[in-house]
């Protein structure tokens, strides 16, 4: 039955042709970008920076994705197959971001040390803080955890997609079934990989500075802009006439659950962070908040709090908002817009002590590591179809239905 | 119809399906009915599209509930601690929002989930301690696994005939009539007068505080728990049964040598030389001993005899202005005579009293005793002074005078 | 269209979702399956024995009460470093316990878990009875108990007001919000059943004493309509409530300088801990509950598998979490953290951070075999070394940073008094009375949400969506 309502849909030409289209606007991007950097004269310093917050907003849109489709097969959902493979082929690009992300280690390795300051001898010298770990902050052993933490993601995007397509065309179960048997230990990689991730390459950036719960602030961002991005990806498709058939209001009205319910727990989960440092007030931690209240940047963490907390959290409250398709892709767009001000904010002031200053290079950046990362994702998808149309739970998902 | 038969309230079709009463209700509704209900032992998917229910107004009120939750905390939490009653502790802003969140939140949920339960029942108007309903003994099933729809008498297009055929189309048991209630829907007598007495029974301890908070009470207040306010203990004078004098106050062990006193001079400790008052200060002066004597002065002496020692200190000028007929001034400490006495009568006075004027010996100790003596005799001094009591160094600094 | 669904249907997961509950199809049976237990002349033996010893305990734990209020809370070993050690720990580890009846009614129900309707009833009583045992332990450490409401704001005649700032209020709140809103939750959901048991009543009196509590239910769809409504509003207010109120337990501890307690991971930590040990409790008792009443068909081995991943999930995070904070307390460089987690681990209190680290992060590891997770009893084994880990959890966190602070001079091995140990052993006591107590006179199972969950609940829709059917 399932035959007649989802005919295998793929992107095919189409796809190509977006492809190219972000690749050109990627190449052009990476070339203004490169252009800006060194018009700076600060030794690609702050191009660094801007690159970093671009391959970590790309990355952290995998990462969500990663997350969605564990979850789907550990707890065997029936609602979400259909919008699966969508989020299934954005959580196996990552491999392009690895080699977006690679330049950055590469500079690390060669004695750059504008992005992680530990990696300069000067700045540990002295400093008991940086000296007790200096065997962890070492260039090498950082380097090799990168690849580590790639490699987990990479291999864990490729796997799920594989299997996924295989039951496509399969006659039984078994690809499903085995990655249910196998999504437990790949949710347990993905929360080591993610967690101490975070903390290697967003938390090292300040590296006196340590949070236990940063890894998981970090991880509800990401989650956050995977579901908006997964709105806003199906109704490009539909848009496009694609998925007509099999994505509805329901599904959308779920997305938009877990976008509020993330929306939520990400707002637990930094307040969390930020009252036990300002309450305990002690000057080892709180400098980091000081930082990010100082000049403009702390018109920015207000932004934050009401664009990324209480706002989309007003918003989204009512279910007639997550059913209106309008608002819901508007309130998408604004949190990814919101998610990549949190990661700025994450990362910026260490190169901008003075104020928040967004630049053209910055958008180059952006639109750099966007153009070919949406590139390799329409390549991903090519001839694959978009609905997992194999899927023994699809039925289900098609009649789903919120009560 | 008969007179004592009761009014029809309802006609009650029973159902052994969520299917065939699903139909049934969409049947009603199409039938253009308002006032029917469908009564089921679980929440069936979907009747109320059957049934062409509207969406109830619950989420507003519980929204409601919520945000005055928000408000009342917030504003509670400021007047409380940053207004009525300011402390500051740990360092911490009197009203900082990250401290007062988790209140607030808390708050703003228990209202919430008040609106919800309060309000789920306001709107079914329960609870409900009787309906005409139960009188049919099968509508047990309704709890169990029975479905009913029930047409309600009232309602514009009711026509008993015509509304059971179309229950009785869809159902496979007999249509029943449901009438008004015979008995009284009023709670038995003794439900009321036991609910009455309870209440009464209630306003007792308020009765109680009101008649504690107006009236003037002769006994001492009652405290069911004693805490450390009143706590057993032996007054001065009191007898104790445990010791063998039998008295409370314990006297000295004998021998007992006050711990800090060792003056021992007599002419220190009494003013006096033999039988004459001594002329001379016994103990060392020195500026400390002056400062001392005049703070002491201030403390002790003033309220009568005044800052400058002429007796016109605030007791003696109320005494004067009452015109009290019993009233001894206090002498003036320039008075030729004063100024004649030795140092030492002058501390026994302070001691021992004199005339109207008590004994300040328990008060004041020995040492204070004679700084207060050595100032007095500065104040006479100084209110008797001449040009040549002024060291030869600063005379000129007198100037014209 | 229909040949293909049914012949779906007599394949295996995952062409068919597994029935939520065995046995009793029709509503009627349900009924009868649940009421049954609380209709028969007698309880079981075992029910008296456990009773006996239960009630026994609470006497005990009244006794102690008693004792320590009479005497003074120096009957406590409050007088080492760790002050409020004792009571602290059992005050956190009932309310985590407390956790899972909310969790199973609210956040699996905004899942749409299904499987939960067999075990939420017995969870939110769990809920309801672990809360008092935590309450007791803020209300009798004051020592004078009688002042207790000296905890909430009211005028008073000294016009001051508490500290709204600090976390121990925050605590009262937090408490006594997740007390009321469970206790409400619970109450709601059973008024339904109350009425089917008015309804099923013999005796006068059951009739008056059921009824009066089922408020004149009488199962209107417009009654319902309002119900499902407040149900779900309640269910997405008591999520965050059980984020919340164990966050907040743990900001007593976490916004405080002390080392080892000072972390931000501690609220989501928590509230992981807090479930795990919740869900662990729902295995301990359900298990054996299910058997001696008869309930195997509706309270199934599947609905226990899925409790079991839960405790392995939850586990799982508990595992992260300890290894994030120590890694941090390196990482951090701060000489007193890194101090405060050696002595977790190798310091006078090894033995207690080893049982916590086997029971927590070892035993659930269990559940990976299928094996375990099916068995009721091995499971209930796992379930019982979890409650024990996670009772060390918070003695490892409680006692080990108190008794090494930043004073050596303050240093201190805290050891419980008789009183302590007495006054616990009650509250285990008090636990197991109310539960066995409402075993025997409640509804242990929610009847009309599994009816609502059976295949004959669902009627056929009015308009079928074009093209596809239920087949």
């Amino acid at each position: 039955m399932s035959s007649q309502r989802t005919a295998v849909e793929n992107l095919g030409a189409r796809g190509r042709s977006w492809g190219r289209i972000a690749l050109v606007l990627g190449i052009a991007g990476l070339a203004l970008g490169l252009w800006l950097g060194s018009a700076r004269g600060d030794g690609f310093r702050r191009f660094e920076h801007a690159w970093l917050v671009s391959c970590l907003f790309f990355l952290s849109l995998s990462l969500g994705a990663l997350f969605f489709v564990i979850i789907q097969h550990l707890v065997r959902a029936g609602w979400s197959v259909v919008v699966r493979r969508v989020a299934e082929i954005v959580a196996a690009n990552t491999l392009v971001t690895a080699l977006l992300f690679a330049p950055l280690v590469v500079q690390l390795l060669r004695g750059d040390s504008s992005l992680w300051p530990w990696a300069d001898a000067n700045t540990v010298h002295g400093n008991p803080l940086l000296e007790g770990k200096a065997g962890f902050l070492e260039p090498r052993f950082f380097a090799l955890r990168c690849v580590l933490y790639f490699g987990i993601w990479i291999l864990l995007g490729r796997w799920l997609l594989r299997r996924s397509t295989e039951q496509d065309t399969a006659q039984d179960a078994k690809p499903t079934l085995a990655l249910e048997r196998r999504a437990a230990p790949a949710m347990v990689a993905y929360a080591l990989s993610v967690n101490f991730g975070a903390f290697d390459i967003l938390m090292t950036l300040e590296p006196t500075w340590a949070s236990t719960i940063f890894g998981v602030c970090f991880f509800a961002g990401s989650v956050i802009g995977f579901f908006a991005l997964s709105i806003l990806l199906l109704r490009f498709l539909q848009a496009r006439g694609f998925m007509r058939a099999s994505v509805g209001v329901e599904h959308y009205h779920d997305l938009g659950k877990f976008l509020f319910a993330f929306v939520f727990f990400w707002g637990y989960v930094s307040f969390s962070q930020f009252m036990l440092i300002w309450y305990a007030d002690m000057p080892e931690e709180t400098f980091w908040f000081r930082e990010r209240f100082h000049g403009t940047w702390a018109n920015v963490s207000w932004v934050l709090l009401f664009g990324h907390f209480v706002l989309p959290f007003a918003a989204l409250l009512s279910r007639h908002t997550k059913r209106a398709l309008g608002v819901l892709a508007f309130l998408a767009v604004w949190m990814l817009c919101m998610h990549a001000v949190e990661l700025f904010w994450l990362v910026m002031p260490t190169a901008e002590k003075d104020g928040a200053l967004v630049s053209g290079m910055d958008a180059a950046c952006f639109v750099a590591v966007g153009g070919i990362w949406f590139f390799a994702l329409a390549r991903l998808a090519g001839e694959r179809s978009l609905v997992p149309v194999g899927d023994p739970r699809l039925p289900e998902s098609l009649a789903f239905e919120n009560s | 119809m008969a007179e004592s038969q009761p009014a029809l309230q309802s006609l009650v079709a029973e159902f052994d399906d969520v299917d065939s009463v699903s139909a049934a209700a969409r049947a009603v509704r199409d039938a253009g009915f308002q006032h029917f209900d469908v009564y089921s032992p679980f929440p069936i998917h979907g009747i109320e599209r059957s049934m062409g229910l509207r969406a109830t107004r619950l989420p507003w009120i519980v929204l409601g509930m919520g945000l005055t939750g928000t408000t009342l905390a917030l504003f509670f939490q400021w007047w409380a601690n940053a207004h009525d009653y300011p402390f500051k502790i740990s360092a911490k802003p009197l009203f900082g929002i990250p401290a007062n969140i988790p209140i607030t939140f808390e708050f703003t949920v228990l209202l919430a989930a008040f609106g919800a339960f309060f309000g789920m029942l306001v709107l079914n108007r329960l609870p409900e301690h009787h309906n005409e309903l139960f009188d049919n003994p099968r509508f047990r099933r309704a709890t169990d696994d029975g479905f009913f729809l029930a047409v309600e008498a009232r309602d514009a297009r009711f026509d008993t005939r015509r509304t059971r055929e179309l229950l009785q189309s869809f159902s496979k048991h007999p249509v029943v009539e449901c009438h008004a209630s015979t008995e009284s829907r009023a709670f038995p007598i003794w439900v009321r007068a036991a609910l009455a007495g309870a209440g009464a029974l209630a306003l007792l301890p308020f009765a109680g505080i009101v008649n504690a908070r107006f009236r003037d009470a002769t006994s001492p207040a009652f405290h069911l728990i004693k805490d450390m306010d009143s706590q057993p203990r032996y007054r001065a004078q009191a007898a104790n049964p445990y010791f063998a004098d039998g008295r409370a106050q314990r006297p000295d062990v004998a021998g007992a040598v006050a711990f800090d006193h060792f003056l021992t001079d007599p002419k220190t400790l009494t003013g006096r030389d033999g039988e004459n008052f001594c002329g001379t200060i016994p103990l060392p002066v020195s500026d400390q001993t002056m400062l001392r004597g005049q703070q002491r002065f201030a403390v002790y002496c003033t309220p009568c005899h005044g800052q400058a020692g002429y007796g016109d200190g605030l007791v003696a000028q109320r005494a004067a202005n009452l015109q009290e007929p019993n009233w001894v001034p206090p002498a003036s400490l320039h008075d030729p005579v004063v100024r004649a006495r030795a140092v030492g009568q002058i501390f026994d006075t302070i001691r021992n009293g004199v005339r109207t004027m008590p004994a300040y010996g328990r008060q004041i100790g020995i040492e204070d005793s004679w700084a207060i003596v050595a100032y007095v005799r500065a104040l006479q001094r100084s209110q008797n002074a001449t040009v040549e009591d002024v060291p030869p160094a600063e005379r000129a600094s007198l100037g014209t005078r | 269209m229909t040949a293909s669904a049914t012949t779906q249907a007599h394949l295996e997961e995952p062409y068919a979702r597994p029935k939520l509950v065995e046995g009793a199809e029709d509503f009627g049976a349900v009924t009868q399956r649940v009421c049954g237990v609380l209709e028969r002349p007698k309880p079981p033996r075992a029910w008296y024995i456990g009773l006996a010893i239960s009630s026994s305990l609470t006497l005990l734990l009244f006794t102690m009460v008693v004792y320590l209020i009479a005497t003074g809370v120096g009957v406590w070993g409050n007088n080492s470093p760790a002050f409020w050690g004792w009571g602290i720990v059992n005050f956190v580890f009932w309310v985590g316990i407390a956790h899972a009846g909310t969790l199973i009614s609210a956040i699996l129900f905004l899942l749409r878990q299904k499987w939960r309707t067999s075990i939420n009833r017995a969870a939110e009583a769990m809920t309801l009875f672990a809360v008092c045992c935590a309450g007791l332990y803020p209300a009798i450490h004051v020592g004078r108990i009688w002042v207790a409401y000296w905890l909430f704001p009211f005028p008073n005649q000294m016009q001051m007001w508490p500290n709204f700032r600090s976390p121990l209020l925050w605590d009262v709140f937090a408490v006594s919000t997740y007390a009321t809103v469970s206790a409400l939750f619970w109450f709601m959901g059973l008024v339904p059943d109350l009425a089917t048991l008015r309804d099923r009543s013999t005796t006068r009196l059951k009739q008056v004493i059921y009824g009066f509590f089922a408020l004149g239910w009488r199962g209107s769809a417009r009654h319902w309509q309002r119900f499902e409504r407040a149900y779900l509003l309640l269910a997405a207010l008591a999520t965050p409530l059980v984020l919340s109120v164990h966050s907040v337990v743990s900001f007593d501890f976490a916004v405080s300088q002390v080392s080892g307690w000072h972390t931000t991971i501690f609220p989501p930590y928590f509230v992981a801990g807090a479930i795990f040990s919740g869900f662990a409790m729902v295995v301990t008792v359900m298990v054996p509950a299910r058997e001696l009443f008869g309930l195997k068909e509706l309270v199934t081995i599947r609905h226990l598998e899925n409790m079991n991943k839960v405790i392995l999930a939850t586990g799982s995070m508990v595992g992260l979490a300890y290894s994030t904070e120590f890694f941090i307390a390196w990482y951090g460089g701060n000489p007193y953290e890194r101090f405060a987690f050696m002595n977790r681990a190798f310091g006078p209190y090894a033995w207690a951070y080893w049982i916590m680290i086997f029971c927590n992060v070892v035993a659930p590891q269990f559940f990976w075999s299928k094996k375990i997770r099916t068995s009721p009893w091995l499971m209930v084994g796992v379930a019982i070394l979890v409650n024990v880990g996670m009772w060390f959890e918070r003695f490892v966190i409680i006692v080990t940073s108190l008794a090494r602070t930043y004073l050596p001079s303050n240093w201190g091995y805290f050891k419980p008094t008789w009183v302590d140990i007495c006054t616990f052993a009650g509250t285990i006591g008090l636990f197991f009375t109310l539960f066995l107590l409402f075993c025997r006179f409640l509804p242990m199972v929610a009847i009309a949400e599994v009816k609502g969950v059976l295949p004959a609940a669902h009627a056929h829709p009015e308009h079928p969506k074009g093209g596809h059917d239920h087949g």
